[in-house]
């Protein structure tokens, strides 16, 4: 089997390291689709959108082209786009291919959708861990605003838009998107309860449409080359192509833009990746990102196309198309640690069960996985999960706590035997070994009964 | 007009009603610690979860919208398992300190512990620790370890003393309230923290380990430190006043009260209280019986007659003013005033009029009449005696002068002064406004019940017995016997209270009969 990739949004892109100027961008048909769409009404280029099937590239899938109809009419407000390229799910870095190589794919999607939903003025908040990517997309923006595609005239139709640039600080929560909306008004990154939607009150109570990078750079395509064209990838679940990053123990950790209906995860992880690294057999993959339940090595799991319909149906989420690849030698129990110990510190605090839940979830794994747990500390972990969250639990006000506990039911659910042997003193090598390299700031809260 | 359906229970309320607000028109009430009627949702602490027909999952009912047909489930076992869950996080890193935590009896957390709650946590590790005693000024302490992260003090501090001085810092289970910037809190409203917060995290410097509030004894009052006439509950414990807590009244104060006013009832335990009437006898005034304090007050005063002027407190309740009032009419005398006093103001509640009872003064009339002296020109007036009823002149030094040329001068109040010891010649000792019974009229012209939360010291008398007494003179069946029966009579004679009795006026108040001096607002 060969790996086919499907180059549509990264097409002519230049290699990484490498940003596509502007004269590069229009010599390959870029600001063709701009200057259509402003011939077009915003109603136009909305139902075209709303035609193609686009769902959210930021994990959830929800129909772009329907999220743009939520804006209301005639508030007297202005209405605002704001970008989402914090990309801060653990194995994800797809949107950082369009922000570094093909910045101005991204600003023609958001002026199309400036255009189609009535605002005039977008935010593109990027991951503070991407300063390469910042330069990129400002770079960008300040060639196409001296190229009149954005201002105060845009490509001298009358009309005025702008987009700003808005760098993140480092919080994963400010990647949630009403998160993302506090961070970018000067707060802390607090998600915001519902309603109001954003699309009623988001940005400074303002109604807002909030978009991933990668739905956004689809826009440009869809309006240059018609719904049909666009439509010729992907299928009716996932119509499109979609940006997949693949690290972790593979050959050739990548990126790559497949046709997600005719790609399974295996060839995703065994073709396009190299297949497992050292010789090693497969053991676990986290599809979606670091949020979504874990596979194992079994047929019904990875021989599955790679739609967000076939994954879920396999028992996880494409989300935002993270692979995460785990060889033979992975001790789940380390993995999981690694994992809460990333949502304890990056829950935000504000609801009670994710404050307090996804300390209790760390410290319960780390219990385990230091040798100290109690055969009944498994279940405890897995019904301690239920008290915090799980999918579509709606127990808090963002999904972070249910992003903790999505994993961990799922790796107790199909690796209980690696915490068992944890239990018992057990495990592979890599782990016992690691194990013995104990850092001073587990053991520090490596403790039994207390009080 | 949503109608749903409530635990079996039809309401019909409001569009934009929230289903713990139609609960609350049921009498019931969901569990919540970050929702607050008085400030905006947040959302965060989970408590109110609710269960909802037709919804996958529990909602929380602070924030979810009643539409029409809901059916609304508050006791169910699913909404009841949500909750216990909840309750059980609270807990897994909040201290059990309760026995030595001043809300303890007050607290939330321990009101739903006890009702929602288990009684074991299956969490066994150590806890969370942060800052135990963190100074947030002189009036507020702050033990973050008991912090429950509501933020219903950061969202006063922002949205109704609009003084941003408060902000979460750290994240996750390390977050900690913080005043911004290191400083300390500033605001003159920063008190009602202490109150909104439903655990023991933020504690009143003035009361924290004075009592247990179960020990207390609680009155509901009205606040005197202005003419806002802030709604109070009055603690006090062996015969102390301990603290004033702002009680509801949508129509004053809402759910606040200033900071100034909260500490008004220190005036109580003053060192310097009169306990006993007193008469000047060879230049010196020693203490008499009251019989015979009374007897030369009212021959002072017939002396005096309508050369008397009479400096008459707008610190004093409406019926004190109205028999003051008549005690003047009596003796003929045009040459009436109050005092005025400063405070703080502010859009708020405060007023700037130090006065309780402003509004009430005016309405009775007590302003220099035709051809009458003032407080401005009375030394000038060539007068023949003065009476100082609540009042004295201690900052006007020239006119305790012009008082010691007078042939009499008596003296009601409740405190000591300078005047008082340089100039009177009769001191009969009153009542502060948390010793006794009475009405104030406020700023917008709300006639409000005070009520007396301790006993008097020694043998001072309500200044409203004082001036009944001194008004019926030597006609015993006119002494008033109890305070209603002086407003009643007021209420007979003044078209502003007509109709009004103590009881009518209730713990809420009512608007005086006439246009209202409508003026400041809420």
């Amino acid at each position: 089997m060969s790996a086919v990739e499907f180059p549509r949004l990264l097409k002519g892109a230049p290699p990484i390291g490498k940003r596509q100027t502007l004269a590069e961008y229009e010599a390959n048909g870029g600001y063709q689709a701009l200057k259509k769409g402003l011939a077009q009404t915003p109603d136009e280029i909305t139902k075209m959108v709303l035609d193609t099937g686009l769902r959210g590239r930021g994990g959830a899938g929800f129909p772009a082209g329907r999220k743009w109809t939520f804006v209301p009419k005639n508030t007297g407000k202005p209405v605002y786009l704001a970008v989402n390229g914090d990309e801060s799910e653990p194995g994800c870095f797809k949107d950082r291919q369009i922000i570094e190589r093909v910045p101005h794919l991204l600003v023609e999607g958001a002026i199309l959708a400036c255009r189609a939903i009535g605002a005039n003025t977008a935010y593109v908040y990027i991951r503070g861990e991407y300063p390469i990517g910042i330069r990129c997309m400002e770079e960008a923006v300040d060639e196409a605003r001296a190229a009149g595609y954005l201002g105060d005239n845009v490509m001298g139709s009358g009309w005025k838009c702008d987009v700003w640039i808005h760098s993140g600080a480092g919080a994963y929560i400010c990647g949630e998107e009403t998160g993302m909306l506090s961070s970018i008004e000067g707060g802390r990154g607090y998600p915001r309860i519902k309603p109001p939607f954003p699309a009623v009150e988001g940005l400074w109570r303002s109604p807002t449409i909030i978009n991933n990078v990668e739905t956004i750079a689809n826009v440009p395509l869809i309006v240059r080359d018609g719904v049909a064209d666009w439509k010729s990838s992907g299928d009716a679940d996932t119509p499109g192509t979609r940006l997949v990053g693949v690290s972790g123990h593979v050959n050739r950790p990548c990126h790559i833009e497949i046709d997600p209906a005719k790609t399974t995860l295996r060839e995703i992880i065994f073709d396009h990746a190299g297949g497992i690294w050292k010789g090693r057999h497969l053991k676990a993959v986290i599809p979606g990102g670091s949020s979504v339940p874990v596979l194992p090595n079994k047929p019904e799991a990875l021989d599955v196309p790679f739609t967000y319909g076939a994954v879920k149906n396999a028992g996880s989420l494409a989300g935002a198309a993270g692979v995460i690849v785990m060889d033979e030698t992975t001790c789940m129990v380390d993995a999981l640690l690694n994992l809460m110990e990333f949502y304890h510190h990056e829950s935000c605090g504000q609801c009670t069960p994710c404050r307090e839940g996804t300390g209790w979830l760390e410290k319960l794994v780390h219990r385990i996985w230091a040798g100290q747990g109690r055969m009944e500390d498994v279940d405890l972990l897995d019904r301690v999960a239920d008290t915090v969250g799980g999918a579509g639990a709606g127990k808090t006000i963002c999904f972070l706590a249910d992003s903790a506990v999505m994993p961990t039911k799922s790796f107790i659910k199909h690796f209980r035997a690696d915490f068992e042997a944890a239990v018992r003193g057990g495990g592979s090598p890599v782990y016992l070994a690691r194990k013995a390299r104990i850092d001073r700031k587990h053991a520090s809260h490596a403790v039994g009964a207390a009080h | 007009m949503p109608k749903l359906t409530i635990d079996g229970r039809s309401v019909e309320v409001p569009k934009g009603t929230t289903i713990i607000q139609a609960a609350r028109q049921l009498g019931t009430d969901v569990p919540h610690y970050c929702w607050h009627p008085g400030l905006s949702i947040a959302g965060n602490c989970r408590i109110c979860l609710v269960e909802v027909e037709g919804m996958p999952t529990l909602q929380i009912a602070c924030n979810t919208q009643c539409s029409d047909n809901m059916v609304v489930r508050t006791a169910s076992d699913k909404a009841k398992r949500g909750r216990a869950d909840v309750m059980e996080l609270l807990l897994i890193n909040h201290p059990l300190d309760c026995p030595i935590c001043d809300q303890a009896g007050e607290c939330k957390l321990q009101e739903y512990s006890f009702r929602i709650g288990n009684d074991r946590s299956r969490f066994d590790f150590p806890k969370v620790h942060k800052p135990k005693h963190v100074k947030f000024s002189d009036k507020v302490m702050f033990d973050a370890e008991r912090c429950i992260l509501c933020t219903r003090c950061v969202r006063f501090m922002d949205e109704i003393a609009k003084s941003d001085e408060l902000d979460i810092s750290n994240r996750g289970d390390r977050n900690e309230i913080s005043v911004k910037r290191g400083g300390e809190l500033e605001s003159p409203y920063q008190m009602n923290i202490i109150d909104v917060c439903p655990v023991g995290a933020l504690t009143s410097q003035d009361f924290r380990f004075k009592s247990r509030v179960w020990f207390l004894e609680s009155t509901h009052t009205v606040c005197s430190g202005c003419s806002r006439g802030c709604n109070v509950t009055a603690g006090a414990r062996w015969n102390k006043m301990l603290r004033l807590i702002p009680r509801e009244n949508a129509a004053v104060n809402k759910w606040w009260m200033c900071d100034e006013g909260r500490l008004t009832y220190t005036d109580v335990a003053a060192a310097d209280r009169l306990g006993a009437p007193m008469v000047r006898k060879d230049g010196r005034l020693v203490e008499v019986s009251w019989d015979e304090a009374l007897a030369a007050a009212a021959k002072g005063l017939a002396a005096a007659g309508d050369d008397l002027f009479a400096l008459i407190s707008a610190r004093l309740t409406n019926e004190e003013i109205w028999l003051a009032s008549k005690l003047c009419d009596a003796l003929g005398t045009p040459h009436r005033d109050t005092k005025p006093r400063a405070f703080g103001k502010d859009d708020l509640l405060r007023t700037g009029d130090g006065n309780p009872n402003s509004a009430g003064a005016r309405i009775l009339g007590v302003a220099p009449g035709k051809g009458g002296a003032g407080l401005a020109n009375f030394a000038s007036q060539n007068l023949a005696g003065a009476a100082l009823f609540g009042e004295d002149l201690d900052d006007r030094p020239e006119a305790i002068a012009a008082l010691q040329k007078l042939a009499f001068v008596l003296v009601v109040d409740s405190r000591e002064s300078e005047t008082m010891r340089k100039a009177a010649h009769v001191v009969l000792p009153g009542l502060t406004a948390y010793e006794k019974d009475g009405s104030f009229t406020n700023v917008t012209g709300r006639v409000q019940r005070i009520a007396p939360c301790v006993r008097s010291p020694g043998d001072a008398w309500p200044d409203w017995k004082i001036l009944g007494w001194l008004v019926a003179g030597n006609d015993r069946g006119a002494r008033p016997k109890t305070c209603a029966e002086v407003f009643a009579r007021m209420a007979a004679a003044v078209p502003e209270f007509s109709g009004m009795t103590h009881g009518m006026l209730g713990t809420a108040g009512l608007d005086v009969r006439s246009a209202a001096p409508a003026q400041g607002s809420v």
